[in-house]
């Protein structure tokens, strides 16, 4: 017993790895929300009257709308007056057009991430679009992506260069008024990414985007928008760390999947910001609507997630299966430990024929972290022969923690199929003891265990978050033993 | 007969839950709250219809000592061996609007308290009906006593057609040792609209087993809440609704593990036929500290029409980790090769069909606690079996 508090006490107090705070002056709006600031983000990014109008009405509706109380979380009330809605490195007037003029303290930033800007992004084949709190500042491969026809940039510059599409598509899968956090969103959005895959194009890599959350105080408001055309496919990958501060934040990040006729695209996500210390002090608060829309016949969404951080977690990846024979899929691995809060699934809405979804969602939970799936399959009064197969497990490691579900099924249609099955357990000492006899030490059976039990979402991921994915589970949870 | 005004009473019925609240998302109370008022309106007077012949038909169907509660009015059977009752005189406060409601308007309360192991099973007949618009409340408290060895079979049912509210509360006590049996059959008019709110409270070392059928019922509500505050509890319970034309049938279950070791299963099964809408929502709870705990919750349900509709939702909230916890949850059809393989043994499409159903819902007719009623369950079932795929629109 001895080593396995030992084990786990290493664990509770293993400190954040990626914690620290880059140097760099940020010009950022004082505190606060009203339209002034609204209208002072949109100045910033030159944007047209359209998209300012768009967020004055997103932020008209914020304002009637009241925050979520449903969710199994704790926390303290948010100070939305107190948090700078827009941060951005300083050195905004003159770009840099190449790697070799990016401000070297960010360069410094980005290394210590490993994020393979560098060299090792063209090793790796991965195209970065790194978001330095709200403004890109460097993307590569664009040329290599632009032969393809891919168009791949940053929310702003999409804006400018591609608005069209951005109109056509932005808010039409997370409309404005969708949820609190989406409408905030929506009225002050700082960047993000735009992909636009064109008709039967494979993109010829997979696409990679890294957030950050930097200067303090200032909550991030992410927009990704990833249109798939006809016959297309994509492989986007979103990692996320974040600097060790003691205030939480926020962050409320969207995401709009849109896949047409035979489209498909893999939406893969590792996040591991700050989750807090010990005794839950500081850390991130992720409020995230990240949502689907197979809108073509045999159209295909895939979310992948592994989520080690933040402190509150609130996110439920979705798809709206309207394409006759669509398929939505959510695989997602989440850790909680110490005073980590999540409520996390998915929802799958069947509205077209013949539509298939698989949820796969993996739990665990040490410490005196809580955490909760919950998930909706809706299958609508049109949708004959849909098929779900739901199978959501929890892992639990010590004495304080929780795992909840609440799964919600609505079924309205009698070709449906549905299964769902979930299980709660520990790791079972004959398990256990069985690797200690075969000579396997405590430590690394309960890693080869928990490996084992997430396996099913780790082969979802694509190989480089896959490596990165293990690694972040090894911090979180080795040698904690039930 | 009320004890309060028609204000306060009108006050409790706007009080009623409403889709609003999470718990009551997917059933919706306004034919309760309509019937209540027009009740009321109507001077809050119930004449009963003419029900003995119904009373006598359905206790003499079970071997039981009966005490029927006809539109809310108690009446007590001949002493019995092991049987002890007494009308209520006070009731606890109450916790919810549809238990203030029960509180405001309750006629006759019952205690039962069983000791030893009574021969017969002890009969509780609800029967409702009334010349016109009717509410009635009944409660009934029942206490296994330490040790005690015995039965309880529930008989909900109507007569005549008039649009009928009838709010139950059953609170039952398992003690020390105590082996409990309990068996729930629902069998109501269409226009009739029921909620049921049953607690169960556990001793140590005690064994509850439960079995409900809803077979009729225009609206029903049926809360199942169960808590383990001793260790060494065995709960198990099984619920069976078929559903046709015009039901509604929601059955909500809520097991409270505060101590460990315990054990508890549910199985829940459905079959949907015609424009009709079930619900199940299973929730477990594990208690800090309870460890050792064991539950599974299980839900089945058998779709047959385009607008038959299940909402189901089995909640598992885990506050400790030494436990094993599992639930699973089916929405599916009649196997076509199934359907396919019996028509070529010269079976109809209908009779094939009822056989297969049939095959559904026996596991938990022959798992039915109360021997004495199993028969009679069985040909309740089958019967009802008949009429929901009689009135079939073959959508395939």
């Amino acid at each position: 017993m001895a080593t396995e508090s030992e084990n786990l006490e290493g664990l509770v107090n293993r400190r954040y790895e990626h914690g620290f705070v880059t140097d760099i002056e940020t010009e950022s709006l004082p505190p606060g929300l009203d339209e002034n600031v609204v209208r002072a983000i949109s100045a910033r990014k030159n944007e047209p009257e359209w998209l300012l109008e768009w967020r004055l009405q997103a932020y008209r509706q914020w304002l009637e709308m009241k925050e979520p109380e449903w969710a199994h979380l704790h926390y303290p009330k948010i100070e939305y007056d107190q948090i700078s809605y827009y941060a951005a490195p300083k050195s905004d007037e003159d770009r840099p057009k190449s790697l070799d003029e990016v401000d070297p303290k960010l360069l410094e930033t980005y290394d210590k991430l490993g994020i393979p800007l560098h060299e090792r992004a063209r090793l790796a084949g991965v195209a970065v679009d790194a978001v330095f709190d709200s403004v890109s500042v460097a993307t590569t491969f664009k040329d290599k992506l632009a032969d393809a026809g891919v168009i791949f940039c940053s929310f702003s510059e999409a804006v400018i260069e591609h608005p069209e599409l951005v109109k056509q598509y932005l808010g039409s899968v997370v409309p404005r008024r969708d949820n609190y956090f989406a409408a905030l969103n929506s009225a002050v959005f700082s960047d993000g990414s735009f992909v636009y895959i064109p008709k039967g194009v494979r993109c010829p890599m997979e696409l990679s985007t890294y957030f950050r959350i930097n200067a303090a105080n200032t909550g991030q408001f992410e927009r990704t928008l990833i249109v798939a055309d006809e016959g297309s496919y994509v492989s986007y990958l979103e990692g996320c760390t974040a600097p060790m501060r003691d205030e939480n934040q926020l962050h409320a990040a969207i995401v709009e999947l849109v896949a047409l006729d035979d489209a498909e695209i893999k939406y893969s996500t590792v996040q591991n910001w700050y989750p807090g210390d010990e005794n839950g002090v500081g850390g991130i608060y992720n409020f995230v609507t990240k949502r689907g829309d197979c809108r073509g016949r045999n159209s295909k969404i895939s979310w992948t997630q592994v989520e080690t951080g933040s402190a509150i977690t609130w996110k439920y990846p979705s798809c709206l299966l309207r394409g006759e024979n669509s398929v939505g899929e959510f695989y997602s691995v989440a850790v909680t430990n110490n005073r980590q809060q999540a409520d996390t699934g998915t929802k799958m809405i069947h509205i077209g024929r013949n539509t298939r979804s698989t949820i796969v969602s993996k739990g665990i939970s040490a410490g005196k972290a809580q955490q909760s799936y919950r998930g909706l399959v809706r299958v609508m009064p049109q949708a004959a022969g849909a098929r779900n197969h739901t199978q959501c497990d929890s892992l639990l490691i010590g004495k304080d923690c929780g795992a909840h579900t609440f799964p919600y099924m609505e079924i309205k249609h009698p070709s449906a199929k549905i299964e769902h099955e979930a299980t709660t357990s520990k790791i079972s000492a004959d398990q256990l003891f069985y690797c200690r006899q075969r000579g396997i030490s405590e430590e690394d059976a309960v890693n080869m265990i928990v490996n084992g039990f997430c396996k099913e979402v780790f082969k979802e991921l694509p190989m480089e978050f896959a490596v990165e994915a293990q690694a972040l589970l090894n911090v979180s949870l080795e040698g904690a033993v039930g | 007969m009320t004890r309060q005004s028609q204000e306060e009473l009108r006050e409790i019925v706007g009080r009623l839950p409403t889709t609003r609240d999470e718990d009551w998302k997917y059933t919706d109370l306004s034919r309760a709250r309509d019937i209540t008022s027009r009740w009321l309106d109507a001077g809050a007077e119930t004449v009963a219809a003419d029900i003995d012949e119904e009373i006598e038909r359905i206790s003499g169907s079970i071997d039981a000592t009966w005490f029927v509660i006809a539109n809310g009015e108690l009446r007590l059977p001949d002493a019995a061996s092991g049987i002890s009752a007494e009308r209520l005189d006070d009731v606890p406060a109450a916790a919810s609007a549809l238990a203030e409601l029960n509180s405001a308007l309750l006629v006759d309360g019952l205690r039962v308290r069983i000791d030893g192991a009574p021969d017969k099973p002890v009969g509780l007949l609800f029967i409702d009906g009334a010349a016109d618009a009717a509410t009635s409340q009944a409660r009934v408290e029942i206490e296994f006593a330490a040790g005690a060895s015995g039965e309880v079979v529930e008989y909900h049912a109507s007569q005549g057609a008039q649009d009928h509210y009838s709010n139950t509360i059953v609170a039952i006590t398992v003690g020390d040792n105590a082996n409990a049996a309990h068996l729930r059959i629902q069998s109501r008019d269409l226009r009739h609209v029921q909620t049921t709110h049953t607690t169960v409270n556990t001793g140590r070392d005690a064994r509850f087993r439960s079995a409900g059928f809803d077979l009729g019922g225009g609206l029903v509500r049926n809360d199942l809440v169960i808590g383990i505050s001793s260790p060494g509890a065995e709960i198990s319970f099984d619920g069976l609704y078929l559903a046709g034309e015009g039901q509604h049938i929601d059955n909500h279950t809520r097991v409270d593990h505060r101590v460990g070791p315990a054990t508890s299963r549910q199985e829940y099964r459905g079959i949907l036929n015609g424009r009709c809408r079930c619900v199940w929502n299973g929730k477990a709870i594990v208690h800090t500290g309870a460890d050792g705990t064991d539950a599974d919750q299980a839900n089945h349900n058998l779709l047959l029409s385009e607008r038959a509709e299940i909402d189901a939702k089995p909640e598992l909230e885990i506050y400790t980790d030494d436990v094993k916890c599992s639930h699973g949850t089916t929405v599916g059809q009649l196997d076509e090769t199934s359907l396919f393989y019996l028509r070529t043994r010269g079976l109809d499409r209908q009779h094939a069909k009822q056989v297969l159903t049939h095959a559904f819902a026996a596991g938990l007719v022959s798992r039915v606690p109360v021997e004495s009623a199993r028969n009679i369950v069985s040909e309740l079932v089958e019967a009802r079996l008949r009429d929901i795929i009689h009135s079939d629109e073959d959508f395939s």
